[in-house]
């Protein structure tokens, strides 16, 4: 598989060929096909996609968080400082969840307890991993909820979830997320429930404190604003599998596959240099029961040849940590889009 | 939260009043009387009988006569047993009806929110069909058929083994009260179940469980501070009526088990249109429903947070 992980093999944290598959009435889905990713102590990865596109289930599957049954992890390694942490919450006899690895997810207003003081939940994982007594806990958290810039930490910590808004939970959450300081903070869709002056506060609040802990961040979004702005690397994923990956300006500016184009020029943009008409990605994601042969962006692709149908393309590489997976980069594709990024010798 | 209690018991008070309204001239539409029986033998003894209890003025004068005596806690004297308060019927009654009723509630809401929590963490596995296969049998057979089946169970254990262990009938220890409490809280354990099950299949699958697993906390503490509390809050809602229920329902349960209860009079006097006592019990009962939703109510204040505030 991906030899971008193979080639770091000091990372932080590696996962490869990771394959979910969930059983439904319907049938199975195999919400992620064979992913493979890494993350870079310190660093902020990216894992952008539309809705269903397995990137949540990906992080998830990680953590432990998906229900099983009806989900199922049927390959793949995640590796966190060398240890597997796969189908597993603990290792070396400590809990990988809250300590080793902190989780915010999309919606805060749903995601606290309700009948739960912030404070408290705050306190918790500390209680839990760090064995510390309730009253030290419940002061860390304050200084916790400081740290997440909450103006009145003391008098908010007592207060709960419906008495904060969203911006504030949201706050509340990174802040319960990194009690433990965390090596990794995962970050699930964090700013799709907020409206946008808030989005860009609680992004703010991640690239600062980010800063302030050395902690790596995987940011799983839609939004490539959003992207641009936090990452380091970014991991393009469409239909359960990753299509390209690279470092930001990589996907960015030198965008190798259809699909990433794709989204960039689906993207709004307010900088008038760079205004251009809207262009939809026409056609919905295949369906995930039945996996289709070939490439799972076919269907959609303007540039799709025979060959995507039939036959699964393979990563190439267009820098040391760059790859697409497309047929295009293929040596014998005569077919090279001006719109595409290529290698030079390929041109 | 002072306002709060004081604007429901102000509206309970209404409530009650129109209990005692309804239950008055429903009692008067019934056809017969209370001195239709053998007391009432010739025209001159109904016709003083009837002033001595004043059924001789007109129907709204009597209203009017009820609710003065009401207001000063007066229940007045029953028609049929001589000589006998209907606020001292209550007053030797209720508190075995109430015992009973407690402990049934007890037992019940005990069960109710054990077993439902327990089929929704095995949902659609094998503990999940035994205990909901049993909630329908417990909602579905009446009270009286599982009365006199722990009864004739009773019997042969205690047969078997020799001595007494529980007594099968009467009242007056501990012992005594378990079965028929059970017996009576039984139904309402099946119900509160199924409630219980389905809330907290909800919260299982909420968001916030979610964050407390990647927070890494251990599935005893989750299910004990993160899913019972939010689970537990429509069983809540229901605790008050159902208290009340079993504690005035308990008149079947009452009678098999030869309990001295207010329920047996409750009936009793329905049947020989006892007008006093019927309206004495049905107003009892009324205020004691309407302050235990009010207790309910409050101590849900105490759970939810957010109901607290309001």
């Amino acid at each position: 598989m991906s030899s971008v992980t193979a080639a770091n093999s000091a990372s932080l944290l590696e996962v490869e060929d990771l394959a979910v598959e969930f059983d439904t009435y319907g049938g199975i889905v195999q919400a992620v096909r064979g992913v493979s990713f890494s993350v870079e102590e310190g660093k902020t990865l990216a894992i952008v996609g539309e809705s269903g596109c397995g990137k949540s289930v990906t992080v998830q599957s990680m953590m432990g968080l998906i229900p099983m049954p009806p989900g199922r992890i049927t390959s793949g390694s995640a590796r966190l400082k060398g240890h597997e942490i796969l189908g597993r919450t603990i290792v070396n006899g400590k809990e990988i969840r809250g300590s080793e690895i902190g989780m915010i997810f999309q919606d805060p207003m749903t995601s606290l307890n309700p009948t739960m003081t912030i404070g408290d939940q705050i306190a918790e994982p500390l209680q839990v991993h760090r064995g510390y007594s309730y009253k030290k806990a419940f002061n860390e958290a304050i200084r916790l909820l400081e740290m997440s810039k909450i103006p009145e930490a003391a008098k908010r910590a007592r207060q709960y979830p419906f008495e904060f808004s969203g911006g504030m939970l949201q706050r509340a959450m990174i802040a319960m997320a990194i009690a433990c300081k965390p090596s990794i903070l995962i970050a699930d869709e964090p700013t799709t429930a907020l409206d946008v002056t808030i989005q860009a506060q609680i992004l703010d609040l991640l690239q600062d404190l980010q800063k302030e802990t050395g902690m790596a961040v995987i940011l799983i979004t839609h939004d490539l604003g959003v992207v641009a702005r936090m990452a380091d690397e970014v991991a393009v994923m469409y239909a359960g599998k990753i299509v390209e990956h690279g470092m930001v300006d990589d996907v960015f500016y030198r965008s190798a596959h259809p699909y990433t184009l794709g989204l960039k020029e689906a993207m709004p943009t307010n900088d008038p240099s760079l205004q251009h008409e809207l262009k939809p990605i026409e056609g919905s994601p295949p369906d995930l029961f039945s996996p289709p042969q070939g490439c799972g962006y076919c269907a959609r692709c303007p540039y799709a040849m025979q060959i995507c149908n039939r036959q699964q393309p393979d990563d190439t590489f267009l820098a040391k940590d760059h790859f697409s997976r497309c047929w295009l980069h293929h040596v014998s594709s005569s077919n090279k889009p001006d719109q595409l990024y290529f290698k030079e010798e390929a041109k | 939260m002072w306002i709060f209690i004081l604007k429901r018991l102000v509206q309970g008070i209404f409530t009650v009043w129109f209990i005692a309204t309804a239950t008055f001239f429903a009692m008067h539409n019934v056809p017969g009387d209370p001195l239709l029986n053998d007391r009432a033998t010739t025209d001159v003894i109904r016709a003083n009988l009837e002033a001595k209890y004043g059924l001789d003025k007109p129907v709204m004068t009597q209203y009017g006569i009820y609710l003065g005596n009401l207001l000063q806690g007066d229940l007045g004297i029953s028609f049929t047993q001589e000589n006998r308060e209907v606020n001292d019927i209550i007053r030797d009654h209720f508190p075995v009806s109430a015992i009973l009723g407690i402990l049934a509630v007890l037992f019940a809401a005990a069960g109710g929110v054990l077993w439902g929590a327990l089929t929704a963490i095995y949902r659609n596995r094998w503990p999940d069909y035994v205990i909901m296969f049993l909630v329908i049998l417990g909602i579905s057979v009446p009270s009286f058929v599982v009365a006199a089946i722990s009864q004739l169970f009773l019997v042969n254990v205690n047969g078997l083994i020799g001595t007494t262990v529980l007594p099968v009938a009467g009242w007056g220890t501990v012992l005594h009260m378990l079965v028929p409490a059970m017996v009576l809280g039984l139904g309402t354990m099946a119900y509160l179940t199924r409630l219980m099950r389905s809330s907290m299949l909800e919260i299982i699958s909420s968001d916030f469980v979610r964050t407390a697993k990647a927070k890494g906390v251990p599935p005893a503490r989750i299910f004990a501070k993160h899913q019972l509390r939010n689970a537990i809050l429509p069983v809540i809602t229901v605790l008050g009526p159902s208290i009340a229920a079993i504690t005035t329902g308990g008149f079947v349960v009452e009678l098999v088990f030869a309990i001295p209860g207010l329920g047996r009079y409750f009936v009793q006097a329905v049947q020989q249109l006892d007008y006093t006592v019927i309206m004495g019990t049905t107003v009892f009962y009324g205020a004691f429903l309407v302050f235990m939703v009010i207790v309910v109510d409050v101590l849900y204040g105490f759970i939810d947070p957010r109901v607290r505030m309001e």
